[in-house]
């Protein structure tokens, strides 16, 4: 995507980039070191190229050591321009590696943000089959044996998307969200008791499945214990790496169709992500006439 | 009722490591017991009970798995999930 191709120090690659984000030495490059971004990626421009031209060779030189001294992780020279035999020599004996793009560069930082952010974001692993149903992400949970993937399957029947079933692969975003994706070894494929592995896609269609989906609801399945919460008043939460996300524990009950409830259970949390919550709606109203003292008929 | 809780490792010794068979088997195993059974490898947790889960965690042939087991038939079920490590998943 970023069509990157290696210049030198190659074996400087493992370098670790402290911060991560990118930096514009234009500044730097003029002697000025008193605020300089040392340990964020290097980007080389037009800017720079044309600031380093400006320079006599000597001056240029002592300029880009100036800068090599200041520990620099790596150079990203972008619009493909043929890098100075300066940074070449610098980068070899600095041990910095120095990468080049075609792009340009306010394009290649832009997407070269977004791509740190994807690689860096802490990630974990959880149990849990993860759907989108009309854009709202779901991840259902369980014991084993409950019917996540029967559920799944269901949904599936009825046009929604799988994303990964039994296990979930997770990130945080740096907007505060929540993404859900499959691991690649088995991605789209489901284990159904008495079926056995099935590839969804060849069966289903390509539009039953999505790559990923960020989190909107959680719905855990369980054995009917008589406590659940039946007014849907008190949201319950759980969280994934410091976010919240609400969370619904469905009872599943034999001849209950899950699909069917975990279908408005979505509905239901778009709704409410809309400003519309219908239970408190409710509660609210009835309190409104109790304190009125009076009930109208008809 | 005490809660047990075992840890033990074990080293996967077939020759093709945790793939579609041996998972199958270890799940087979794990679903006779009420206990939770996991599955560790490289900080990587799935439960014993989920073929998705093992499928993915995984198990190169030779590489060490981290097994816990808690409730309270969590030593029988160590037993039975050491006893087909051991074997090799009765394949080779």
């Amino acid at each position: 995507m970023l069509s990157l191709s290696l210049i030198a120090g190659e074996k400087h690659l493992n370098k670790r980039l402290p911060e991560i984000a990118m930096n514009r030495p234009g500044l730097a490059l003029t002697g000025f070191f008193q605020y300089f971004a040392n340990q964020r990626l290097q980007i080389f421009g037009l800017a720079e190229f044309t600031y380093l031209k400006s320079l006599a060779n000597k001056e240029k030189f002592r300029r880009l050591e100036g800068l090599f001294e200041q520990q620099i992780p790596g150079i990203v020279v972008t619009r493909n321009r043929k890098v100075p035999p300066e940074i070449l020599d610098l980068a070899e004996r600095f041990k910095v590696p120095v990468i080049r793009t075609p792009m340009v560069t306010m394009n290649f930082m832009n997407e070269c943000t977004a791509l740190l952010e994807k690689l860096t974001a802490p990630r974990e692993r959880i149990q849990g089959t993860t759907m989108e149903i009309m854009g709202i992400g779901v991840l259902l949970r369980g014991d084993p044996g409950i019917g996540k993937s029967e559920t799944a399957l269901s949904l599936i029947e009825r046009g929604y998307s799988l994303v990964s079933d039994d296990v979930t692969e997770i990130r945080r975003t740096s907007r505060g969200r929540i993404v859900c994706w499959a691991n690649e070894v088995t991605r789209y494929h489901m284990e159904i008791r008495g079926l056995g592995i099935i590839h969804v896609p060849s069966l289903f269609g390509v539009s039953s499945i999505r790559r990923q989906t960020e989190l909107d609801v959680v719905i855990d399945l369980k054995k009917p214990s008589g406590n659940e919460d039946r007014t849907g008043i008190f949201p319950e939460h759980v969280a994934f790496m410091g976010i919240e996300i609400p969370c619904i524990t469905l009872p599943v009950r034999s001849g209950r169709d899950m699909a069917n409830i975990v279908e408005v259970a979505a509905l239901n949390q778009k709704l409410k992500e809309l400003g519309h919550d219908a239970a408190k709606e409710l509660d609210d109203k009835v309190i409104e006439r109790l304190t009125k003292g009076r009930v109208r008929h008809g | 009722m005490a809660e047990v809780e075992i840890v033990k490792k074990f080293k996967v010794l077939n020759q093709y490591g945790i793939h579609a068979r041996p998972a199958a088997l270890l799940v087979k195993a794990a679903g006779k017991f009420e206990c939770d059974i996991f599955i560790e490898k490289d900080g990587n947790k799935v439960s014993c009970k989920s073929i998705m889960g093992l499928m993915t965690i995984e198990g190169f042939p030779g590489s060490t798995m981290q097994v816990t087991t808690s409730g309270a038939d969590a030593e029988e079920a160590m037993a039975e999930i050491g006893e087909l490590f051991a074997n090799k998943f009765y394949e080779d």
